[in-house]
C-alpha cells in the first residue's frame, strides 16, 4: 500500500467519523460508544466489545444548537450539542465521559435532555493530579465506568480482555509516537494536516484496522533518510478538544514553516502514554491517567508539581524548535488560565510564540498568514542574529 | 431657569429591607479585618467557592473569600484597576470575571509586597491591600474553572503556598434512585467529600502547628445552622402577596451567610426575619406597587445590584425569588448535626445552585417558581460565568412548558460591566410584562 493510500484512509475515517462507525458498525453488529475529549479510556469500551469513538466537533456551522448553548462557548461544545440536536448522534448506543470541564458539562446536560434514547454516563475523573487520593480516586472512577460498561454490555469484561485492549492501543500509540519521532529527526516529512489525519483517525477508528496500516505506514520511512530542512522550525502548542481546522495548519506551513513537534490534543497529547501492561488493569489505566499529566501536562488538571510551560520549552530544546505557535480555542477557559504562565515563561526564556484564537465558525485565514508571516520572519531574524 | 419636574414614575424604587443595611456594616467590618490580619499576625487562607470559612475560623486562620472581594469591588465600582492588572498579565477577557479580578488582586499584591520594591502603593485602592496567603484551600463545587482559578492563584505567588485541593463532584443523577438529596450517588458522594475534608482539617493542623479546636467548630455550626434556618423562614414569607423582601435583599444577605464571621450572623437574621415578619403584617412589599412577581435565574451582577432592584421596582415587578439565592448558601441546615457537622458541611457543598445536573435542578426551580407563584421569569445570562448559564435555555423551556410562563433574557456578567446590556433587558422584559398582562387578559376574558 502506497503512503498516499494510507493517508487517504485515515482522512477518510477523520473526517467523517460518524459514517465510518454507520459502517462499523453494519459490518461488526457491534455497539458504538462515543467519548468526550480529553481522558476516556477507550481501552475499557474496547473490551467490552464496542467502537469507542472520541465524538469530534463538525465543520458544519451551528444551527440549531444555537438554541440549546450560547454563543459564548467553544466551538467544540457547541458543534457537540448542535450535532446532538440534528440527530447526527444517531448511530451511537451510549455516551460516556470523565471529564468535567464547566463548558462540556453544559453541553452534556443538553445532549441528555436531547437523546433521551441513548445512554449517557458520567463517572468524574478527579482534576487534582497530586493528592494522595489521586490514584485511588482515578481506580474508583475507572472501576464505575467498568461497571457501567457491564451493566451496559450485559456481560463482564474480563481482564484478560482488558489487558490485550491495552496491548493493542499501546502499539498504536508507541507507532505513532515513533512517526512524531522520524518527523522529528526529518525522516518522516508528515505536513501536520496529515499528522493530524494519523491521531484523529486513531481517536475514530477500529484500533485494529489502524495499527495495521500505520505498521505498514512506518515501515516506509524506516528506511528513509533524514531530509535537509530549510524551513523554520516550529511547534503548535494547545487547542484541546477539537482539532485545529486543516486549512489553519496549511497556511501555517505554506508561510515557511516546518511543524517538528506539537502537543495539541489531536496530536502528541494523546499518543503520549501508555498503560501499564501488567497487573490489575484498573489501576494500570489510573496510572496512565496521572502519568500522562506528567508526561504532556494539561491546563484542565491542576498539578502544582508539573509546569506546562517548563515542558514546552524542554520539548522544543528536543525538537529544535525555534519558535512555537500557540493555538487557542475562543472562550477556552483553561487554555485561557494557563496562558500568562507560558507567556511569560517564553518571555523569560527569550523563545517567541505567536497566539493564534481560533473560532468555530470561519476565521480570517488572509490576516492571519500576515501575522503568521510577520512572526516567521522575526524567528528567522533571530537565527541570522 | 430650567426645573427638573420629577414624574411619579421616576420616583418608584425598591424598598429594601432596613435590616440588610446592617449588612453593608457586617462586610465592611470583614474586610478591614482581612486587611489586618497580617498586623494582627494572624496566618491567612484564600479559598473561593464553598463556605469553608468556618473550619478556618474556629482555627483562628483569617479566611479570605475571593468572589467576596471580586463582588465587593464590583459593588463598589472598584473592579476597573484589578482586570486591567489582569489584562496585562495576559488574563483573557472571556475568563470568568470573579477569577479575573481576584488574580488582578494577586498579581498586583504580589508586585507591590513581592520583588519590585519602590513601588508604593495607594492606600485607597483595594485592589493590592488583600493579605497575601499562607496556605490556599480549593473546594469549588460544579465548576472546573474554580479549581483552576485557585491554582492560577497559586502560580502568582509563586508555588511557594501550600495548597490543598477539595474534589467536589457534580452530581449526574441518572440511576433510577438519583434525585436530590438522596440515592446511592449522593451519598457516595458526601462520603468521598467528608473524607477529604477530614484531609483538609489536617492540613489546616499542619499550617496552624496545633491540635484542631473541633469544640470551636461544633459550636459555629450550630449558629450557622440556626442562621439558616432564620433565613429561610424569612424567604418562605415572601411567598406572601406582595413579597417583603425581594431576590436583590437577598443577594445583599449573601455575605452574611456565606463568608462573614459566625458571631454576627444568627443575630443579623433574626432582625431580617423580624422586619420580614413585621412587613407581611403590615402588607408592605419590597416593591412600592406589586403587579407582577418574577422569578431570577442566574448570578448576580454585583455592579448593578442597586439599580436593578430600583428598575424592577419601577416596572412593578417584584423578583420574588431566584436560583442564586434560594438554592445554595447553607440552604439544608438539617443535613447539619452540630455535635458531628462534617458530613452536613459536606453536603451542603455539594448543594451550590449548579452541581445537580440538569434533570434535577430544574425539578427544583420549577418547584420555587410555583411555591413563589411567578408570573414570568428572568433570565441574566453572565457572559463569563458559564457554570450559571449551562443550563439557561432548558430552564427557559421547562419554565415555558411545564409552568405557561414567559421567560426574558439579557446578556450581563458577574463583575465585568462592559457585558451588560441595558437596552436588551428593558426591552425585553417589557415585552415579557405585556405577555404577562395579555395572558392575564386571555385568563380573565
Ligand atoms: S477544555 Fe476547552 S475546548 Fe475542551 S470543552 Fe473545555 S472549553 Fe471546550
Ligand atoms: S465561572 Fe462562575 S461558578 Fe465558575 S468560578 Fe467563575 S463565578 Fe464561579
Amino acid at each position: 500500500m502506497e503512503r498516499t493510500q494510507i493517508i487517504d484512509s485515515f482522512a477518510a475515517a477523520a473526517r467523517d467519523p460518524l459514517s465510518y462507525a454507520k459502517q462499523w458498525k453494519a459490518r461488526t453488529g457491534r455497539p458504538v460508544i462515543g467519548s468526550f475529549p480529553m481522558n476516556f479510556p477507550g481501552e475499557l469500551a474496547h473490551a467490552a466489545g464496542a467502537l469507542p469513538m472520541i465524538l469530534q466537533e463538525s465543520d458544519d456551522p451551528i444551527t440549531v444548537g444555537h438554541g440549546l448553548l450560547f454563543p459564548f462557548y467553544c466551538g467544540y461544545t457547541r458543534s457537540m450539542v448542535d450535532q446532538a440536536v440534528r440527530g447526527d448522534f444517531d448511530v451511537l448506543d451510549a455516551i460516556m465521559f470523565g471529564d468535567h470541564c464547566v463548558q462540556l458539562l453544559g453541553a452534556a446536560d443538553a445532549i441528555r435532555m436531547q437523546l433521551t434514547n441513548t445512554r449517557v454516563i458520567f463517572f468524574q475523573l478527579i482534576s487534582s493530579m497530586c493528592d494522595p487520593w489521586t490514584q485511588g480516586r482515578s481506580e474508583e472512577s475507572f472501576a464505575k465506568l467498568r461497571a457501567e460498561l457491564e451493566d451496559f454490555a450485559g456481560a463482564k469484561v474480563q481482564d484478560e480482555a482488558m489487558h490485550a485492549s491495552i496491548r493493542l492501543f499501546n502499539k498504536n500509540r508507541g507507532l505513532i509516537r515513533r512517526l512524531y519521532d522520524m518527523r522529528k529527526k526529518g525522516i518522516a516529512p508528515l505536513g501536520s494536516v496529515e499528522m493530524q489525519h494519523v491521531v484523529k483517525s486513531s481517536m475514530v477508528m477500529d484500533k485494529a484496522e489502524h495499527t495495521e496500516l500505520l505498521e505498514k505506514l512506518v515501515r516506509i520511512y524506516d528506511s528513509a533518510a533524514p531530509l535537509p530542512a530549510r524551513n523554520v522550525r516550529l511547534h503548535l502548542s494547545g487547542h484541546f478538544c477539537q482539532a485545529p481546522k486543516p486549512e489553519l495548519l496549511e497556511m501555517i506551513e505554506q508561510c515557511g514553516v516546518t511543524v517538528v513537534g506539537d502537543d495539541l490534543y489531536h496530536g502528541f497529547r494523546y499518543i503520549s502514554t501508555d498503560v501499564p501492561e501488567q497487573g490489575d488493569p484498573i489501576a494500570g489505566l489510573a496510572r496512565w491517567y496521572m502519568d500522562r499529566n506528567t508526561g504532556v501536562p494539561c491546563p484542565t488538571r491542576v498539578q502544582n508539581n508539573v509546569d506546562w510551560d517548563a515542558y514546552l520549552l524542554n520539548a522544543m530544546r528536543d525538537e529544535k524548535a525555534e519558535g512555537m505557535i500557540v493555538l487557542m480555542a475562543k472562550f477556552c477557559e483553561p487554555h485561557m488560565y494557563y496562558y500568562p504562565e507560558v507567556k511569560e515563561a517564553f518571555e523569560k526564556a527569550d523563545m517567541p510564540h505567536l497566539l493564534i484564537e481560533t473560532e468555530h465558525d470561519g476565521m480570517a485565514l488572509e490576516s492571519l498568514k500576515t501575522r503568521v508571516e510577520t512572526f516567521v520572519e522575526i524567528v528567522k531574524h533571530r537565527q541570522a542574529a | 431657569m430650567n426645573i427638573a419636574v420629577k414624574s411619579p414614575f421616576e420616583e418608584k424604587k425598591a424598598n429594601k429591607l432596613q435590616s440588610t443595611r446592617i449588612a453593608g456594616k457586617l462586610v465592611n467590618d470583614y474586610w478591614e479585618m482581612v486587611w489586618r490580619a497580617k498586623e494582627e499576625g494572624k496566618l491567612v487562607c484564600w479559598y473561593e467557592g464553598s463556605a469553608i470559612n468556618p473550619f478556618l475560623e474556629a482555627a483562628d486562620i483569617c479566611w479570605v473569600h475571593g468572589e467576596a472581594y471580586s463582588a465587593m469591588l464590583a459593588a463598589r465600582h472598584q473592579e476597573g484597576t484589578a482586570q486591567r492588572v489582569a489584562e496585562e498579565r495576559g488574563y483573557m477577557r472571556e475568563l470568568c470575571s470573579y477569577a479575573r479580578t481576584h488574580l488582578g488582586c494577586a498579581v498586583s499584591n504580589q508586585r507591590l509586597r513581592g520583588d519590585n520594591a519602590g513601588a508604593t502603593p495607594d492606600e485607597d485602592d483595594l485592589t493590592w491591600k488583600l493579605p497575601p496567603p499562607d496556605m490556599i484551600i480549593s473546594a469549588y463545587a460544579y465548576c472546573s474553572t474554580g479549581q483552576q482559578w485557585d491554582e492560577m492563584t497559586s502560580r502568582v505567588f509563586g508555588k511557594k503556598i501550600p495548597i490543598f485541593n477539595v474534589s467536589l463532584p457534580w452530581i449526574w443523577g441518572s440511576k433510577p434512585d438519583a434525585g436530590y438529596l438522596r440515592g446511592q450517588e449522593w451519598e457516595e458522594t458526601s462520603t468521598y467529600v467528608e473524607r477529604q475534608l477530614f484531609d483538609m482539617v489536617k492540613f489546616i493542623e499542619e499550617r496552624t502547628g496545633k491540635p484542631y479546636p473541633w469544640d470551636r467548630l461544633y459550636s459555629m455550626m450550630a449558629d450557622i445552622r440556626r442562621a439558616s434556618e432564620l433565613r429561610l423562614e424569612a424567604m418562605e414569607l415572601c411567598t406572601a402577596q406582595p413579597a417583603p423582601a425581594s431576590f436583590f435583599d437577598w443577594v445583599v444577605s449573601i455575605a452574611p451567610i456565606n463568608n462573614l464571621p459566625v458571631a454576627g450572623v444568627k443575630d443579623y437574621f433574626e432582625t431580617v426575619l423580624t422586619e420580614v415578619k413585621q412587613r407581611v403584617k403590615d402588607g408592605e412589599g419590597a416593591v412600592p406597587d406589586e403587579k407582577y412577581r418574577l422569578f431570577f435565574d442566574g448570578i448576580m451582577n454585583w455592579n448593578k445590584v442597586g439599580w436593578l432592584a430600583n428598575k424592577f421596582a419601577k416596572w412593578d415587578a417584584a423578583v420574588v425569588a431566584g436560583r442564586y439565592t434560594h438554592m445554595a448558601f447553607w440552604q439544608e441546615p438539617s443535613l447539619i448535626d452540630p455535635n458531628a457537622p462534617v458530613r452536613g458541611m459536606a453536603q451542603n457543598y455539594l448543594i451550590c445552585p449548579n452541581n445537580h445536573a440538569a434533570p434535577i435542578l430544574i425539578d427544583l426551580i420549577m418547584g420555587l417558581c410555583r411555591k413563589f407563584k411567578v408570573d414570568g421569569m428572568v433570565i441574566h445570562a453572565s457572559r463569563t460565568c458559564r457554570a450559571f448559564t449551562n443550563p439557561q435555555f432548558m430552564i427557559a423551556d421547562t419554565a415555558h412548558k411545564q409552568l405557561g410562563i414567559p421567560t426574558s433574557m439579557f446578556e450581563g456578567d458577574v463583575t465585568d460591566e462592559s457585558f451588560y446590556k441595558d437596552e436588551l433587558l428593558n426591552s425585553r422584559v417589557e415585552a415579557m410584562l405585556e405577555a404577562i398582562e395579555h395572558r392575564r387578559m386571555v385568563h380573565a376574558a
